[in-house]
């Protein structure tokens, strides 16, 4: 128990960066990260596979935030009805400059967010991620060309906004 | 083995060291004659860094006590001990019904047709048993009615009840079958409790002739107005519920 314990508390900070990722911001993804590790522990006996833990514990995590995020465009309006503004969505303004990297990798879509921390930070096997998000190898590598070309173009400023483009 | 020209693909199993010894001295060997693709490739490399430099500090962020595995093992077997319980007020539940017949089965009848119930449930939860913490604490200078209007701007007003001593004390949102619910605890000089509750009249737009009812030691006043239902509640011996009940400015 303690052994397991210990393994966690090393993939935590992981988890808790992964979350961020996905959620944007922080006191969410710490609630993320909760019902992903309530989940796993419910779950240890018979879910647990072989293999990397970590692995393990990033695809349980984000099915979950998949789930809470389908649910919560579902419940958006509810919840713009209790909070007087709509925080379940990010910002609809995407066509913003990127200045740095981690601008441009916050414009990505959820997948590939997910797939360029997998891959490139946290240097997670194509196949661990074909096992999370449950696609052949090959298309891992597709979405992963196709993420790292977006991220190169909102790196590079190419993707200007219209009144910028205007202006010129 | 891979082909020459490595594809897109090789070039990124490349970049992300996914390619065994010999397809990566391969690859090299290619990029060092292709001044425009190994560009491409230090591009995608330069990517991966900074995006891996400008994460790290997220690593290092102070640890959260709520996620400890300890904890959170401890807080599961506390779930599944509450489940247990609840499993076992069910079974009890079920035997009385099995004795009684057919009383008990009219009673949940009624009790589950009975306008605002739910508002009596909040009521018990929130005002007895304090199950579920107050959203909005008036303080000094307080305004509940400022908070209720964040949410139900065109309700009615919330009532004035200091002529018997009660006073907006604690609000909580709730959400409801029928939609998001609100719920104002007034408060008297001796702590008893009355509630005000406020929701949708759900779906079917299910609006209320002006009511009373009462259920266990709780009475509940019920009307609608302005697109919303309402409910006030209290205990039935309360000397103000008498009040209640008379007063016709709901």
């Amino acid at each position: 128990m303690n052994e397991i314990d210990e393994q966690l508390r090393e993939i935590i900070p992981r988890l808790r960066r992964f979350a961020v990722s996905l959620t944007r911001n922080p006191s969410s993804a710490d609630d993320l990260v909760q019902s992903s590790l309530e989940r796993a522990l419910s779950s240890w006996g018979d879910k647990r596979p072989e293999g990397d833990l970590r692995a393990w514990l990033f695809s349980i995590l984000y099915r979950q935030f998949l789930d809470a995020h389908r649910r919560s465009r579902r419940y958006a309006r509810m919840l713009e009805f209790f909070t007087g503004r709509d925080d379940a969505q990010p910002s609809v303004e995407r066509t913003v400059m990127a200045q740095s990297t981690l601008q441009a990798f916050d414009q990505l879509s959820t997948e590939q967010r997910a797939l360029l921390l997998w891959v490139s930070v946290e240097g997670l096997s194509y196949k661990e991620v074909a096992v999370i998000l449950d696609v052949p190898t090959g298309t891992v590598m597709s979405r992963l060309s196709r993420a790292r070309q977006a991220l190169r173009q909102l790196s590079d400023g190419e993707i200007t906004s219209p009144s910028l483009r205007i202006l010129k | 083995m891979i082909s020459m020209p490595p594809s897109e693909r090789d070039l990124h199993a490349y970049v992300d060291h996914q390619l065994n010894d010999a397809d990566r001295r391969l690859v090299e060997t290619y990029l060092a004659n292709s001044p425009e693709v190994a560009a491409q490739v230090r591009a995608w490399q330069q990517d991966a860094q900074q995006l891996r430099a400008a994460m790290s500090g997220a690593l290092h962020h102070t640890a959260n006590p709520e996620l400890d595995p300890a904890l959170i093992r401890q807080r599961l077997k506390r779930q599944t001990r509450r489940h247990l319980a609840s499993a076992a007020v069910l079974l009890i539940a079920v035997g009385v019904g099995g004795l009684s017949g057919w009383q008990a089965r009219e009673m949940t009848l009624v009790s589950a047709s009975a306008p605002m119930t739910d508002a009596m449930q909040a009521y018990r939860l929130i005002a007895q048993q304090g199950i579920l913490p107050a959203d909005y604490k008036v303080s000094d200078d307080g305004d509940m009615q400022g908070w209720l209007d964040r949410y139900f701007s065109r309700a009615n007003r919330l009532p004035d009840l200091s002529d018997s001593g009660f006073r907006p004390v604690s609000g909580r949102l709730l959400s409801t079958e029928q939609g998001p619910a609100a719920m104002v605890v007034y408060e008297d000089q001796s702590g008893h409790k009355i509630s005000f509750y406020v929701r949708p009249p759900g779906p079917k737009n299910n609006l209320l002739p002006r009511g009373s009812r009462s259920d266990g030691e709780l009475q509940a006043e019920y009307w609608s107005g302005a697109g919303y239902n309402y409910a006030m509640v209290s205990p039935s011996n309360l000397p103000a519920a008498q009040r209640l009940k008379q007063t016709t400015q709901f």
